[in-house]
């Protein structure tokens, strides 16, 4: 089964998912082909083992973002049975798009491949798993982190095609984020608060918290609505982010629905709060029961010393 | 300029979801509502057609208990509403979403379309693209806000540094993230017009569009795994034990 | 979770497909503003100005009243306002029905042309508050032998006295007054800043802390001749308005019902005592059924007397009985609900300590308890039992 695996990318490098992808196909017998979107990244895809080849598409459209215009272009060059990309917000629209030129279905956020093709994905954001089977042709993407990467070593053939395509979307003008913090969606370790930290000036223990460990701030609904100064961009939760990291650390957050539904799947979760019935505490795999005024000071000379 | 908005009425984000027999209990599901980036599209929908006249369509593909969100839509200032109606959405395929509902936006003349940038059940965000390219249009998502300069229409969507100012002519599709613009509220007046307001009905065949093989076949939904029961702590003399079972026991830090 | 309302009997599909709309308005605004800030509202003692224009903004204001920019809802759709908002709040539904029924019915029912075009506008809108002055500090139950007296001086009238326990008065732009000319009652609007007009706010109430409920005084209070209602004579005036606004709290104290239940049901399924949840429990269940029984036959006590309403059909008394029913049973239903709620049903992170609290105003005030008991005994027997006169 031939594969075409459309790349992410990460600025002008391959971002690590990218080998998730690979590993996926390779598990369920297919053989990838990665296209690498302007050329990025194309010498690192080359190395990811078991990618059969990689094709560096190369044209003028690949300057901006134009989900269109990228499908089209890339989808000039794509072959094979599958179409498998990253379920990040250009994967999905890139893929769809190009599903649609091809008139082929596409699922958007994978978890779980079987040959067949079966796929498991989280619906209802995660209150439910649904399991289907997709006929081939077909296009697929798939969550990051759910799927196991292939190694490096790999040292596949790169080839270059000139493939451009019109552009319909003009940037303007780029307005950079307002705070150089991580984006949760990005960050390996989150550490957010809830309305229980009781006052928008208390995230500053959390930002001092996330600076030891590399971590991004989040923030439950309640506290985003409550709070001016609480960016919706923080929010974790099923109309905000959801999040996958390695670490979760809720902060006052009591656990309503909304919220647990954006980060359940997360990796390891600790929840601090001072009602031991909080729901948070259902999804938590380390709890402590104790106000975030006498937990975080000791939070922060823990992880100080590590 | 015809502004259409495509709706898709979902569980409310607060609502459980159960399993019973393999698949999820919609009969379970206690509350119904519009998905929440497609409130946000409607609103800068709303707002468009305020700046720059023209009239707003609110279409869905649906079951007919769809019918009460485009009403609602209505409440607030769609002009008409189109519903297309199909009881079990959990079949169709993307194409066969896709083609639904560029079909009909092709029915109401349409030529811009704003949408959510996923719906809150499949979570999925393939519509909005598949639709543009459907209608030959081009597309922009992660969009929170969307002005008329005239000529173009100019949207603030997310980029990977912060957010960019793009401009696009129609026919164009706009995919809405949640945005900093505030949602209005119905009011009794809307709500009396909406009254008025007769959605048409017509069904995917009267669209010329066949539904009778998808791709997909749905095996069986299950409830999210089980974790294991966590460990809890009292009080904060229990950090440093914590902090220790992160690096030695999760090796997460 | 999403707010389940008990519906029992599925009143819910009697509604018309516009009532359900105002309903789920009105509800979707109380989940969004109301309940995420009520407890700040009680603990500074405020009704948040941010609810007065929302509620202007929405269009229930003067719900069933038609004309003059009036929303001309049913009463069907009044009841269901007033029945989620005091799911938040008594304090938000005693608003609502203080500026709709006491202060913009009498306007608009016994009014001249030209005060109803001149206040209801504003009213509906919320532009401007109003309230209402009948009960005095030594006539609550008896307002017949109210000492509140306007004169005629020519050109102005001259009321002089004080009214007690007056919600809204404090922040209202005006006041629906009744008073005594030449020993009739008769019904005055009295704009803040009129002169001789003051309304001290009263505090340390354990009750409606969200609510603002303020003294009237009136001391040499000089009102324009175009004030005066000048459609009503005699108690008939007050008595209608308190018809209305009793009507809208037999729907009220179903929506605080309805909260204290949910919050009982949700509880008593999470806490766990002696290995099991509470609710698994036979007295607990016992109490649940208890609230479900009650809270449905107030239900279709309600529904009933609003399709009355509706129609044209109803008597007074029918309206005593619903109201002195429902607030009863919403009262023991709240008591009982932080009974189940054991300890943590006094914190306020749960709505019930505070709709009890509530709900022994709202026992009492438009026609206590009692007094609705004794509305009921005239009725039945047609002997008067309010005074010892015959």
């Amino acid at each position: 089964m031939d594969v075409t695996v459309i790349a992410e990318t990460s600025g002008d490098r391959l971002h690590p998912v990218t080998a998730q992808l690979v590993g996926a196909v390779v598990s369920i017998g297919g053989t990838p082909t990665v296209l690498c979107a302007g050329g990025m990244g194309a010498a690192e895809a080359a190395s990811i083992s078991g990618v059969a080849k990689v094709i560096s598409v190369v044209g003028d459209c690949f300057g901006t973002f134009d989900g269109g215009a990228w499908a089209e272009a890339l989808n000039a060059v794509t072959g094979g049975d599958v179409i498998i990309a990253a379920a990040s917000s250009t994967g999905r629209e890139i893929a769809a798009t190009m599903a649609a030129m091809r008139g082929i279905p596409i699922i958007q956020d994978a978890t779980n491949l079987a040959p067949g093709i079966s796929v498991t994905r989280p619906i209802y954001s995660g209150k439910a798993i649904e399991t289907s089977t997709v006929t081939t042709p077909c296009a697929i993407t798939l969550r990051a982190n759910a799927f196991d990467a292939a190694g490096g070593g790999g040292s596949a053939e790169v080839s270059t095609v000139n493939q451009s395509a019109d552009v319909a979307v003009a940037v303007r003008e780029a307005i950079a984020k307002a705070s150089e913090r991580l984006d949760v969606a990005e960050a390996n370790i989150i550490i957010s608060g809830g309305r229980g930290m009781g006052d928008p000036a208390n995230f500053s223990y959390l930002n001092e918290i996330a600076d030891i460990i590399g971590a991004a701030v989040g923030a439950s609904r309640a506290a985003v609505d409550t709070w001016e100064e609480i960016p919706h961009d923080m929010q974790v939760g099923q109309t905000g982010k959801t999040v996958t990291p390695s670490l979760y650390i809720a902060v006052g957050i009591s656990g309503a629905i909304q919220h647990l539904a954006g980060m359940r799947t997360s990796k390891y979760i600790v929840a601090i709060n001072k009602d031991p019935d909080a729901p948070i505490f259902g999804v938590a795999d380390y709890g402590i029961v104790a106000t975030w005024e006498d937990a975080l000071p000791a939070l922060k000379v823990e992880l100080g010393k590590l | 300029m015809g502004i259409a908005v495509l709706l898709k009425q979902v569980p409310d984000t607060t609502a459980k979801i159960s399993v019973s027999g393999g698949r999820v209990d919609e009969s379970a599901v206690n509350k119904w509502s519009m998905s929440p980036y497609d409130e946000y599209a409607l609103e800068s929908a709303l707002q468009l057609k305020e700046s720059g006249g023209g009239d707003l369509v609110a279409i869905t593909c649906g079951p007919s208990r769809a019918a009460k969100m485009l009403t609602d839509a209505a409440a607030v200032g769609a002009d008409s509403l189109l519903h297309i109606l199909v009881e079990d959405i959990s079949g169709l395929d993307s194409t066969q979403v896709q083609s639904i509902l560029a079909a009909a936006v092709a029915h109401s003349g349409s030529d811009i379309v704003f949408c959510g940038k996923q719906a809150a059940d499949t979570n999925a965000g393939s519509t909005g693209p598949g639709v543009a390219h459907l209608m030959d249009a081009s597309c922009v998502t992660m969009v929170s806000e969307v002005v008329s300069d005239g000529s173009s229409l100019t949207a603030m969507r997310a980029s990977s540094d912060g957010n960019e100012r793009v401009a696009v002519s129609a026919p164009c599709v706009f995919a809405f993230d949640k945005g900093i613009i505030e949602l209005r509220r119905p009011n009794v007046r809307g709500i009396m017009m909406a009254k008025k307001k007769v959605a048409e009905t017509l069904s995917p065949a009267d669209l010329g569009v066949d539904i009778s093989v998808s791709s997909v076949s749905i095996i069986g939904h299950n409830p999210p795994p089980q974790k294991p029961p966590g460990q809890k702590f009292e009080g904060a003399d229990s950090v440093a034990a914590v902090v220790g079972k992160l690096r030695d026991e999760a090796n997460v830090i | 979770m999403a707010y389940e309302a008990l519906d029992f009997y599925d009143i819910d599909s009697l509604l018309t497909d516009e009532e359900r709309m105002v309903r789920d308005m009105v509800r979707d605004w109380v989940d969004e503003k109301v309940i995420p800030n009520i407890e700040k509202a009680c603990r500074d003692g405020v009704f948040p100005d941010e609810w007065r224009v929302d509620l202007g903004e929405m269009g229930i204001l003067g719900a069933p009243l038609d004309g003059y920019g009036c929303p001309g809802l049913s009463y069907i759709a009044y009841g269901l306002i007033c029945q989620e908002l005091e799911r938040g709040d008594s304090g938000v539904r005693s608003f609502a029905s203080v500026q709709g029924s006491l202060a913009m019915y009498p306007i608009w029912d016994f009014g001249s042309e030209e005060q109803k075009n001149y206040y209801l506008p504003k009213m509906t809108t919320g532009e401007w508050i109003g309230c209402f002055g009948l009960t005095e500090p030594d006539y609550g139950s008896n307002p017949g032998d109210m000492i509140t007296r306007a004169e005629d001086k020519g050109d102005h009238y001259l009321l002089n006295g004080a009214k007690m326990w007056i919600t809204n008065g404090t922040t209202a732009d005006l006041a629906v007054v009744w008073a005594k000319l030449d020993g009739v009652i008769r019904g005055f609007i009295v704009e803040k800043g009129d002169p001789g007009f003051t309304a001290p706010e009263m505090t340390g109430k354990h009750s409606l802390k969200a609510s603002v409920t303020s003294e009237l005084v009136f001391q040499d209070c000089i009102i324009p001749k175009d004030r005066m209602l000048p459609h009503v004579k005699g108690l008939k005036g007050p008595f209608s308005c308190l018809n209305n606004a009793r009507y809208g709290i037999s729907w009220g104290a179903v929506g605080a019902a309805q909260s204290c239940f949910s919050s009982a049901r949700e509880y008593a399924l999470s806490r766990i005592q002696f290995d099991h949840p509470i609710a698994s429990f036979q007295l607990v269940q016992n109490k649940l059924a208890w609230m479900l029984r009650e809270i449905t036959k107030a239900q279709l006590l309600a529904y009933h007397l609003g399709k009355k309403k509706d129609d044209g059909t109803w008597i007074a008394e029918q309206i005593s009985l619903a109201k002195m029913n429902n607030v009863d049973i919403a009262l023991e239903i709240a008591r009982m609900a932080r009974d189940i709620h054991g300890a943590n049903g006094i914190l306020d992170e749960y709505p019930v300590m505070r709709h009890m609290a509530n709900l022994e105003s709202v026992k009492t005030y438009e026609g206590t308890h009692d007094i609705h008991n004794l509305i009921l005994g005239r009725h039945i027997t047609g002997i008067q039992a309010f005074t010892r006169e015959p």
